[in-house]
C-alpha cells in the first residue's frame, strides 16, 4: 500500500505518487502562496526607510555610545559620527521541521501538514530571500531537504517521499537540540556577514509534547542564538467534527491530568488544559490551510518588531 | 511495584485516552482526550473519572482496554499489548463489583 490515506500511513510513497500528491497540493495551494508571497515581501524585505547608524570619523549625528571612549583614549578613537546608512540585503535560512510522528495520521492532520509544506515552501522559493531546509522529527530527526540544495518541485516530492508519520515517539526536545546544530552549521556557511543572517524555524506538527520545562529551555538557547521559533499547530479536528465517537479532538479542549503531592504529602489529581502550559512563545492554530497566510504573516511581523527593536 | 516514576528518557511517558462507559448513570458530560502519565493505574484512573462525574460518595471503577481489564500500569498494558503511545487510546469504564484488594496501591 503506498497511496497516503485517512487510514495509518506506514509504507514510503513511490517517487510517481508522491510526485502526483506534491503537485495536488501545489495547485490547492496556488493562490494562497501568492497571498503569503505578498505578505513575507513586505516583511522580510528590509525597510527602505534609513537609518542612521555606524562608527565614521565624520558624519551628521554623534554617536553617544562612542564618546566617553572617544575621551578616555585621549581623543584617539575618534570614529563618533553616524551616517544614513542603505539597508543592507538580509538573508534567511528558513527550516520547516514537520512532525513524522504516529499521532499525525490520527486526524489526518499529515494531510494539512503537507499543504502547510507546500504553501510555505512555494512562498519562499519565490521570495528568493534565502535558504530552505525541510526536517521530519519524531523519534529521530532526519533532514528530508539541506539548505544547499535549491528548491524544486523535483524537491518537494523527493521530501514526500521521506514521510510515513509512522514514528512512534515525538521527541521535540531531541529536534530542538538537533536544529541548533543545524543552525551554527548553517550560519557558518552561509555567505557573507553572519550579522544579516535571519534564521527561522517553523515546526509543523499536531502540538503534542512532552516534558514542556524542558523544552522551554532549549527555545531560550535557540533565542539566544539568534534563531526564531514559530510552532504551527495543525489542528483539522477542530474543524471536521466527525472524529471517532463525536469526541471533541481539537487541542484546544485537550487536558491535561496529573497526580502531585500536595502539601501534607497527599497525592492529588490536578487538571490542567493542556495549551495552559505549551513551552513554545510564538505558536498558531491553523484549521484550514487557507487561514495560514494571514496568520504566519501575522506572528512573522511580529518576531520581526521585536528583533529589529533588540538589534536597535 | 517496579519504580514506573524513573526518568526513562527513550520512552513515552504521556498518553492521551477517551474515557468511554457503557452505564447511562455514570456517563461523563462530553469531553475531549485527556493527556495523562502513562504511569497510571486503576485507582488514579477511578479518582479521574470520579472527579470528572463530580461523585460525591466515590465510584469504584474498573478499566478496559481493547476489552480487557487493566490490572497494570498504563505503561505496561501498552507496552505488553503493542499500543501505541501515540494514538488516542480508548478507555472503557465499568463499576467495580468486587471491591478491589489494594485500593491505595501508588
Ligand atoms: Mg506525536
Amino acid at each position: 500500500n503506498t497511496h497516503i490515506s485517512q487510514e495509518e500511513v506506514d509504507t514510503q510513497m513511490t517517487l510517481d505518487d508522491a510526485q502526483q500528491l506534491w503537485a495536488k497540493h501545489e495547485d490547492n495551494t496556488r493562490n494562497l502562496a501568492l497571498m503569503l508571497t505578498e505578505h513575507l515581501r513586505l516583511i522580510l524585505h528590509p525597510t527602505q526607510a534609513t537609518r542612521m547608524r555606524g562608527d565614521f570619523r565624520t558624519g551628521k549625528r554623534l554617536n553617544i555610545k562612542r564618546i566617553i571612549p572617544y575621551i578616555a583614549s585621549s581623543y584617539k578613537r575618534d570614529k563618533i559620527w553616524m551616517r544614513r546608512s542603505v539597508p543592507t540585503k538580509r538573508s534567511y535560512q528558513v527550516m520547516l521541521a514537520i512532525d513524522d510522528s504516529k499521532s499525525m495520521a490520527e486526524n489526518s492532520s499529515h494531510e494539512l501538514a503537507f499543504e502547510t509544506l507546500a504553501l510555505i515552501a512555494k512562498s519562499m522559493s519565490m521570495l528568493e530571500v534565502g535558504e530552505l531546509s525541510v526536517v521530519g522529527f519524531g523519534d529521530q530527526v532526519n533532514v528530508a531537504h539541506d539548505f544547499s540544495t535549491p528548491f524544486t518541485t523535483d524537491a518537494g516530492s523527493r521530501i514526500l517521499q521521506q514521510f510515513t508519520f509512522s514514528q512512534s515517539r515525538t521527541n521535540v526536545q531531541r529536534l530542538l537540540t538537533e536544529s541548533i546544530e543545524h543552525f551554527r552549521a548553517a550560519r557558518l556557511k552561509a555567505a557573507g556577514s553572519a550579522s544579516d543572517l535571519w534564521q527561522l524555524q517553523l515546526i509543523i506538527s499536531d502540538g503534542i509534547c512532552e516534558d514542556h520545562p524542558a523544552i522551554r529551555q532549549l527555545i531560550r538557547q535557540a533565542h539566544e542564538e539568534r534563531i526564531m521559533v514559530v510552532f504551527i499547530v495543525v489542528d483539522p479536528a477542530a474543524l471536521s467534527s466527525n472524529a471517532a465517537n463525536g469526541a471533541k479532538q481539537s487541542i484546544l479542549d485537550l487536558q491535561t491530568a496529573e497526580f502531585a503531592k500536595d502539601a501534607s504529602g497527599e497525592m492529588q489529581l490536578k487538571m490542567t488544559k493542556y495549551l495552559d502550559t505549551f513551552p513554545f512563545r510564538y505558536y498558531l492554530i491553523v484549521r484550514d490551510v487557507q487561514d495560514l497566510p494571514g496568520v504566519l504573516a501575522g506572528a512573522l511581523r511580529q518576531w520581526f518588531a521585536e528583533t529589529v527593536d533588540a538589534s536597535g | 511495584m517496579a519504580a514506573t516514576t524513573d526518568a526513562r528518557p527513550e520512552r513515552t511517558a504521556q498518553v492521551r485516552i477517551h474515557l468511554t462507559t457503557r452505564s447511562d448513570d455514570i456517563q461523563l458530560p462530553e469531553t475531549g482526550p485527556i493527556l495523562v502519565p502513562t504511569e497510571l493505574r486503576r485507582y488514579q484512573l477511578s479518582t479521574l473519572v470520579n472527579r470528572l462525574l463530580e461523585t460525591t460518595q466515590p465510584v469504584p471503577l474498573e478499566f478496559l482496554i481493547n476489552g480487557q481489564f487493566l490490572r497494570t500500569s498504563l505503561d505496561e498494558f501498552l507496552t505488553q499489548n503493542g499500543i501505541s503511545a501515540e494514538t488516542t487510546v480508548n478507555v472503557e469504564y465499568v463499576r467495580a463489583l468486587i471491591p478491589p484488594l489494594h485500593v491505595a496501591s501508588y
